[in-house]
């Protein structure tokens, strides 16, 4: 499998679209990130990397309905791809082994 | 409160952002924006909107740079466009062979009046000096009219001499000035051979500065400064020597003058307002008879004069009547009046009498354009009335088309293609009838097209672009019209045309028979007229005579009588006069003084009549009083004056008794007044008989008058030649016949009358092409109405019947509106007539009856048709 390595952002978007599940839109993840993170987004740095990622494979999209709030814009959904997922747990499996193999002094001084 | 995003700022976006991405992010975009608002910060909203704007403008959002060319199928579209109209004129053979017809020769017309009316436009254009060149007219009042200004009319292009120096003299803001005189019939001799010129003219040395002629070879500026120099045109060089070289050779004038050849010029281009075989110098004139040339009262002469650079003609315009006072201030009892006219428009506009060539009407080509866009106009009638007429027959096209997602604007493309393709068609037929017919108009309008003149590229842009607009002007309502249709009712099969397209068909239909009736009536009142003209009592016997012209030969005027005895002799000749015009030529006017009914003297101009004792005979001209001249009284030929009935009325005598005796005074004769001769139209019906004064003039004879007998005419000439060669050896035998030579003076009617009649006949003919094909499919439409009446025991009359009611509703509406229409349109032309025949209820019941004849001819054909067929072809498929 080829290697991918998540950058920061990346990971943390990605995780944020896969806690909304089916409701992860770009204002719905702005405001998640920044409850849980206390960290300011700009829709143009979400986008960029939105984008990024669906053109990699990690997610795809598809429009919702319109509705009369957003000017009668459609929401454009995120979900993850199962390749998304694949990345996001080896992901995780590496942090984990790395963690791991800290030896329990280190940690405690 | 406002709560829509700053606008500049959205557009921002929309211009940047990828398509793909647009939709979502601006809706993220108005979600945050309007979160804001309800949080109730407004400016904080617009500030935050534009943040987030540039924050989004980056590399991975923003539309690629080089957009990728979206694949555009519209070559493809119109592609099919064009195929689709291609099948569909192949499968209507029948009506786009009438739309193709009616449109080419409608276009043909156009092109051809368009050629002509440019043609008339373009006369005299080509001089460069246009803008600054000039005519002298001038007017001689005398008698009791003399302190009245002179009318536009009663001047002329005619003149004296010395007004052209004078101008020069007089006026610093005149550059140049040129005389010619008219080209009175001239003997030329070149070698052994003699020819009789009518066409060549004197004139000054300047006349190449101030006219744009081209000389081939001479000197332009000395060509024609020495006396007996002659410069000749390039034909009548041909004429003369052939393929020799003209230049340096010796041609003969009147006998005794020796005229070197100083210059060959390309002929006078046809669009001129004067034209000339060749140019004998002026100074050969002064040389013959200086003393004209300083006679403000001799009148021989067409002055024209350029001005200066930046110089106008409104500086010189009061000084004119100084100028002619001061010149002709020892004028007793008469008054020179002048006045000057633009050279530029001379051609169509002067009014003045006595041009030195022909000229146009504005009228004429005003006519002429106006039938052209008739023609125009019928033409596209037929076609906006086809084609809506079959609209029914392509709802469905149009239905399946719409529902597969044809936008509009695409239809109304895929119509006008179609359209255009059909006037193409018809532009291509046109171009080849205009090549085809140049020839014939050549003869027959005197306008000449050569091929060059179509095939070159200012012509073809303006056809391509004339094709364009009538394609758009007959296709644009039709392809509306036809883009309109809803596709569900089409479909459903529940859609009938409209009512407003049955409404505007009948009112173009009525339109085209207003037209199609009022240029029938022009045509047959002006034929009418014409034949009144020819028919007209003249009031002198014009048939069977032969003019034997002899231009004033003095030789021949001292043994006149003899001459006269001699040709008399000849076999089928039966009496021969002499005199100095025949009529239909040009009669001077003389100042003369008559005694009036209160014995006072009375001065007027008149025309003058120089004849000799024989021409009341010859002519049958009817004496109402007195006595005619007689050779046994040598005192007429001195002392004594015979007029006509319009002078003596002009004079106060009702009756004619009463002047015979009175005193006289014209042109150095003083005597009586020995008869009066009943009117004869001396000039055209185109004017009243105007007054007259015969005299008895031995020497100022120039012409002889023989009444010939119908029978064996070839060989009478043929004896009257040789004759003619025994006793006259030099000079030429020339002759015509009076009545063919008088009727020329109909001639531009009879052409304009020709002209209106063949354009009337095409555009008659179109009109009803159309209503053939317009009733053709109608009655196909109704052809299952037909076969139910005829089951339920209709009569054929009673379908006919039905069938033309709408039809005679039509003409006689297109009546009531055409017939005051041309009635006023012709009483206006007639005005132009001294003799107008009355208009006669005639003309109008003819022009109904064949209008009407040939509407329900046309109609008819199909309507009998349709009725005559059997109701079960038409109802057994349904």
């Amino acid at each position: 499998m080829g290697k991918y390595h998540l950058g920061e952002f990346e990971e943390i978007v990605l995780l944020t679209v896969a806690i909304l599940k089916n409701e992860a839109y770009g204002i719905a993840i702005i405001d998640e990130m920044e409850s849980r993170l206390k960290r300011s987004v700009s829709i143009g740095a979400l986008q960029t990397v939105l984008r990024r990622l669906e053109k990699k494979g990690f997610l795809s999209s598809e429009f919702g309905e319109a509705t009369k709030v957003r000017g009668g814009k459609r929401k454009r959904y995120f979900s993850l791809t199962a390749y998304g997922k694949k990345v996001l747990t080896e992901t995780k499996e590496q942090r984990m082994g790395l963690w791991n193999a800290i030896p329990e002094f280190a940690f405690s001084s | 409160m406002n709560n829509q995003p700053p606008k500049l700022w959205l557009r921002f976006f929309r211009w940047y952002c990828h398509p793909d991405y647009a939709e979502d992010i601006e809706g993220d975009l108005f979600e945050r924006f309007e979160r804001q608002i309800e949080l109730g910060n407004t400016g904080s909203a617009e500030w935050r909107f534009a943040s987030d704007v540039v924050r989004l403008f980056r590399p991975g959002l923003i539309r690629p740079l080089t957009q990728k060319k979206q694949q555009q199928n519209q070559f493809d579209m119109f592609k099919n466009y064009y195929k689709v109209a291609w099948r569909h004129i192949l499968k209507e053979k029948f009506y786009s062979f009438i739309n193709v017809t009616g449109l080419g020769v409608g276009l043909t017309c156009c092109i051809l009046i368009a050629f002509f009316v440019m043609n008339e436009l373009s006369y005299d254009n080509y001089h460069e000096k246009l803008d600054r060149t000039y005519r002298i007219l001038q007017a001689y009042k005398s008698g009791a009219e003399m302190a009245t200004a002179p009318a536009a009319e009663e001047y002329q292009v005619w003149g004296n001499a010395p007004v052209g120096p004078a101008f020069k003299e007089e006026f610093p803001e005149v550059d140049q000035f040129c005389r010619f005189t008219p080209g009175h019939s001239k003997l030329i001799k070149v070698g052994d051979e003699l020819y009789d010129e009518k066409n060549i003219v004197f004139g000054d040395s300047t006349v190449f500065d101030v006219f744009s002629w081209e000389l081939i070879s001479g000197n332009p500026k000395s060509a024609l400064a020495a006396p007996n120099s002659i410069v000749l045109t390039e034909s009548l060089a041909k004429k003369y020597f052939g393929e020799d070289n003209a230049m340096g050779q010796i041609v003969t004038y009147n006998k005794n003058r020796d005229c070197l050849v100083t210059g060959i010029m390309k002929d006078v281009p046809s669009n001129s307002h004067f034209t000339f075989d060749g140019i004998i110098s002026m100074a050969t004139f002064y040389d013959q008879r200086p003393p004209i040339f300083d006679w403000w009262g001799y009148v021989d002469f067409y002055t024209y004069f350029t001005l200066k650079d930046n110089t106008r003609i409104e500086d010189i315009k009061p000084k004119l009547d100084d100028l002619a006072a001061k010149y002709t201030a020892d004028w007793e009892d008469s008054k020179f009046y002048i006045d000057v006219e633009p050279l530029k428009g001379a051609y169509l506009n002067s009014t003045a009498a006595r041009q030195p060539g022909k000229t146009g009407s504005i009228s004429n080509i005003t006519i002429f354009a106006v039938i052209g866009v008739f023609m125009l106009l019928i033409a596209c009638i037929n076609f906006i009335n086809l084609s809506t007429a079959r609209s029914l027959e392509r709802a469905k096209e149009i239905g399946i088309r719409k529902v597969v997602g044809a936008r509009k604007s695409s239809l109304i493309n895929q119509y006008l293609s179609e359209f255009f393709l059909l006037a193409l068609f018809a532009g291509l037929l046109s171009l080849a009838l205009v090549i085809f017919l140049a020839p014939y108009l050549k003869d027959f309008a005197g306008l000449s097209i050569e091929p060059s003149d179509i095939l070159n590229i200012e012509f073809l842009g303006i056809f391509l672009i004339g094709i364009f607009v009538v394609g758009l002007l007959a296709g644009s309502y039709p392809a509306f019209l036809l883009s309109k249709f809803q596709p569900v009712k089409v479909l459903k099969g529940s859609f009938k045309s409209g009512k407003s397209g049955v409404a505007l068909r009948k009112a173009l239909v009525s339109f085209q028979f207003v037209l199609t009736i009022s240029l029938i009536i022009g045509t047959a009142t002006i034929h009418n007229q014409l034949d009144y003209l020819q028919n007209q009592e003249l009031g002198f016997k014009k048939d069977q005579v032969l003019v034997m012209e002899f231009g004033f030969d003095g030789q021949i005027q001292r043994g006149i009588e003899a001459l006269k005895d001699e040709f008399e002799k000849s076999p089928n000749v039966s009496s021969v006069c002499a005199s100095r015009a025949v009529p239909g030529n040009f009669f001077p006017n003389a100042g003369t003084t008559i005694e009036n009914p209160e014995g006072e003297l009375e001065s007027h101009s008149p025309a003058i009549y120089e004849i000799d004792p024989d021409i009341l005979t010859f002519y049958d001209i009817k004496v109402l009083a007195g006595r005619n001249f007689s050779y046994n009284n040598y005192s007429d030929s001195v002392e004594a004056l015979i007029i006509n009935n319009a002078a003596a009325k002009l004079w106060g005598y009702n009756n004619p008794e009463d002047v015979i005796g009175k005193k006289f005074d014209q042109w150095g004769k003083t005597g009586e007044v020995i008869g009066v001769v009943d009117d004869f139209n001396y000039k055209s019906l185109h004017t009243e008989v105007e007054p007259l004064t015969l005299r008895y003039e031995p020497f100022s004879m120039a012409k002889f008058s023989a009444r010939v007998s119908t029978s064996e005419i070839y060989s009478t000439i043929q004896n009257l030649e040789e004759k003619w060669k025994e006793l006259i050896p030099h000079r030429p035998f020339t002759y015509y016949f009076l009545d063919n030579n008088f009727d020329l003076q109909y001639k531009s009617d009879e052409k304009f009358s020709e002209l209106f009649s063949s354009f009337s006949v095409l555009a008659i003919l179109i009109a009803f092409l159309g209503l053939f094909g317009l009733t053709t499919y109608t009655t196909s439409q109704r052809i299952k109405e037909i076969g139910i009446r005829k089951v339920l025991g209709a009569s054929l009359r009673s379908i006919l019947l039905l069938l033309s009611k709408d039809l005679s509703k039509l003409l006689l509406l297109s009546f009531l509106i055409a017939v005051p229409i041309s009635w006023y349109a012709m009483k206006e032309w007639l005005e132009s007539f001294a003799y107008q025949a009355p208009i006669s209820l005639w003309v109008y019941l003819i022009t109904a009856l064949i209008v009407s004849a040939l509407a329900f001819g046309t109609m008819g054909w199909q309507s009998v048709k349709a009725a005559l067929q059997n109701p079960v072809n038409s109802l057994k498929n349904e």
